[in-house]
């Protein structure tokens, strides 16, 4: 056994004098980095920081008396994150256990955290995601239904939640529900402009390409600005909500980039299934629907995946339309003098949150990848 | 449609005129309805601002700005001697505007410097034969691409940058640069009093030479032009060196000389060269493991070190191939500095933004800024592209 760590140790840390050297330095300072991170996060952090403002950080100033509509979101979104996963990745026995054991985690935290309710809740969200992947992935049907489904959860959400007035919007469940219906609502979008950069119509490849190029020359914060300015100037008479604006803003951004993205799948598919369709007398929407965008479209799942990552990183920009997303709630909570000395623990807190959602869509999008590779081969 | 092409030139004449008379009028209709789009876009907003008592125009650049922004410098119209001066409220809108870019310009281009040396050695790292480092870099880029921009420039500016000491308890490192609350303090150059026309002729000369230098091909003038630099620059020195370093003494309220980077523009820089460099060493990383492995084969087996061939084979050709990559992280790099308005940074964007609330001015404020950064992207890819073609070149410089 011995034999084996040292065997690796000389292998991988001390293989020439050049990594000798380096791993003599690394050494020491991670060791005293993880040192000292570990003991202040066990010992000196002050997490009761978190505890009292889990409220704020999760759904901002959402009324108290219904939170029952963000619970009602949490499972729902549950539901459709379980759908996605059964449309892509089997439910085997190790994947299920290790989400039950996660669940029960994060149950068991919750009820420890906030109060036990709250942790049946999370329990119960959880098992219905688990049941979508479940049944997702048997079901003829579920398969079939998935993919509307997951639409009809967007609305659902925005039906429940929207009552007490979409300004009341706020935490971690703003910058979720805003990153899935902007990532849903440039798909169209940008579909249409990648189809319009490869028009035969030279017009409409000089107006989409003038777009795109436009669109991803300006800064993201200046397009979610100048949205939410414009257009209580051109519909001066009804007041669209600023998250609703926002939204808008995000869509027309991110839709460009989009655009991009089905472009390279476009371009992926051979030529000689173009020709073969039109040789059949097919119509040009007939060809690109039925033949060209299955295929593209299918190349370009992992990049659309990845692009909601740079949509929920994207979310915190809504700080400059007034809106209280995640990050802002935690900045919001170190505002209260009482908490000015927690700059850290709420940073780390946020900081965790992020990472896993983010790794979470990288690595999905890294799975899909091999997924749909493995496919066409 | 491929039938139409097929019997194109079978058809009879009057029919293929319609043809492309037809095809004209699509692209004469797709045309108005765009046009009409934008202008019906831009008459609305007019009409609006209209009501407000606001028309378009922009002779409110030349107004007096009437705010002050915390840093920022201004080509002065008035004065010739210095050619810029702080900003103050006293200039014109436009001139805040500029002062803006300049802030933007500022921390962009030492961020594209700074994050193309730092991402290389991540690059470098996430490939190295120790097993330490190899994950240490892996785990910096994940952490870093995984997590919003927004949050860890708000990081470095809460959590690090404004808890670093207090001013007259700046941090000293290695006696030229001073640390602390009230901002980064580098040594800088500035003129000496020994400062004379002949000093800084053989300066320039210097320059010049070691210039030509670099952008020349043949070895033997190479040499020359290098030996005329060293004269030049032994020559200066006998005369009296026209420039001296300039170190940062520290005072109550921060310091003085020096180059004195604000506590914003440290923490912004910060954030934009940890995060970029992320990118970066990930198309560093990229276009290594895209080399054939031949090449590391080769010449390992003609006994080249692995740093040697590092050096001198693969790094080399890497830099080919990740030009066009690059630009691109260049050009999201500059989009980004526009996410210091949430730390109070007075760049383009939070200029703009201070100008058109304090003016009205949203659609006139828009247009030029729109058009600033999209100029902006044009020059970097320009510039890459310029220095592309170059590389590229059969012969060009490797």
């Amino acid at each position: 056994m011995t034999g084996v760590v040292l065997r690796w140790l000389r292998r991988n840390l001390f293989g020439n004098p050049f990594d000798t050297a380096l791993s003599l330095v690394v050494i020491p300072v991670l060791a005293w980095a993880a040192y000292a991170f570990a003991y202040w996060i066990l010992v000196e952090a002050h997490w009761e920081v978190i505890r009292g403002s889990l409220k704020v950080l999760m759904t901002g100033i959402y009324p108290t008396d219904q939170l029952w509509r963000a619970w009602f979101s949490v499972a729902t979104l549950c539901a459709m994150f379980g759908a996605g996963l059964g449309l892509a990745v089997r439910p085997t026995r190790t994947a299920l256990t290790i989400v039950a054991l996660a669940g029960t985690l994060m149950a068991a935290i919750v009820a420890n955290v906030i109060d036990v309710p709250s942790g049946m809740l999370t329990t119960a969200s959880a098992s219905l995601g688990v049941a979508a992947w479940i049944g997702v992935d048997h079901s003829a049907l579920g398969h079939r239904i998935a993919l509307p489904g997951l639409l009809v959860g967007v609305v659902a959400i925005f039906v429940v939640l929207s009552p007490p007035g979409f300004e009341v919007w706020g935490g971690l469940l703003l910058s979720i529900v805003l990153t899935i219906a902007v990532s849903i609502l440039t798909l169209p979008f940008g579909i249409l402009l990648a189809l319009g950069r490869q028009s035969r119509i030279a017009s409409l490849r000089v107006i989409s390409t003038a777009y795109i190029e436009t669109m991803r020359s300006v800064p993201l914060i200046l397009v979610i600005y100048w949205i939410w300015i414009i257009v209580p100037l051109l519909a001066p008479d009804t007041s669209v909500p600023g998250l609703l604006r926002g939204m808008a803003g995000f869509a027309l951004f991110f839709a460009a980039y989009v655009a991009e993205y089905v472009r390279s799948g476009l371009q992926a598919v051979p030529k000689g299934q173009i020709e073969a369709a039109r040789s059949l007398a097919m119509s040009s929407w007939t060809v690109n629907v039925d033949i060209v965008l299955p295929q593209a479209l299918r190349v370009v799942i992992p990049s659309l995946v990845g692009q909601i990552l740079d949509i929920f990183n994207g979310a915190t920009l809504v700080f400059i339309i007034g809106l209280t997303d995640f990050l802002r709630a935690g900045q919001m909570i170190l505002a209260d003098p009482q908490n000015s000395g927690r700059t850290y623990e709420i940073y780390v807190f946020l900081f965790a949150v992020y990472f896993t959602i983010g790794g979470a869509i990288t690595y999905a999008s890294r799975r899909l990848e091999t997924h749909l590779a493995k496919g066409s081969r | 449609m491929t039938t139409q092409i097929t019997e194109y030139h079978h058809m009879p004449l009057a029919r293929r005129r319609l043809l492309i008379a037809s095809r004209w009028l699509v692209q004469a209709a797709i045309m108005t309805v765009a046009a009409g789009l934008v202008m019906w876009l831009g008459f609305a907003v007019r009409e609006a601002l209209a009501r407000k008592g606001i028309q378009f125009s922009f002779g409110y650049l030349g107004n007096a700005a009437n705010f002050s922004l915390s840093e920022g410098l201004v080509p002065s119209l008035d004065d010739i001697q210095s050619i810029l001066e702080p900003f103050s409220p006293s200039h014109s809108n436009l001139q805040a505007l500029l002062a803006g870019l300049w802030n933007s310009l500022k921390v962009a281009l030492s961020a594209i410097v700074l994050c193309t040396l730092f991402g290389t050695m991540v690059g470098i790292g996430r490939l190295s034969t120790n097993w330490l480092v190899r994950n240490l870099s892996f785990g910096l880029v994940e952490g870093v691409r995984n997590t919003p921009l927004l949050i860890q420039i708000v990081f470095w500016y809460f959590a690090v940058v404004l808890s670093f000491p207090p001013a007259n308890a700046a941090s000293n490192w290695f006696g030229g640069l001073l640390v602390s609350r009230a901002g980064v303090f580098l040594p800088g150059l500035a003129i000496s009093e020994s400062s004379g026309l002949a000093s800084w002729g053989l300066l320039a000369a210097a320059f010049a030479s070691a210039a030509t230098a670099i952008v020349l091909q043949a070895l033997r003038l190479r040499l020359i032009l290098l030996a005329v630099t060293a004269c030049a620059l032994i020559a200066t020195a006998v005369v009296g060196f026209p420039l001296a370093f300039d170190l940062p003494s520290a005072t109550r309220f921060g310091a003085r000389g020096g180059i004195a980077l604000s506590p914003e523009m440290t923490a912004l820089l910060l954030a934009i060269v940890v995060n970029s460099s992320a990118y970066v060493a990930e198309i560093v990383r990229g276009a290594i493991d895209a080399l054939p492995k031949g090449q590391w084969e080769a010449s390992a087996s003609l006994g080249l070190s692995r740093s040697h061939t590092l050096r001198d084979i693969i790094l080399p050709q890497v830099f080919r191939i990740v030009l066009p990559s690059l630009a691109n992280r260049y050009i999201s790099l500059t989009k980004d500095t526009s996410l210091g308005i949430a730390i109070g940074y007075p760049d383009l964007f939070n200029v703009y933004g201070t100008v058109s609330n304090q003016t009205g001015r949203n659609l006139e404020g828009v247009v030029i800024v729109m058009l600033t950064y999209l100029t902006l992207s044009w020059i970097i890819s320009a510039c890459v592209n310029a220095v592309n073609a170059r590389v590229n070149a059969p012969g060009g410089v490797r």
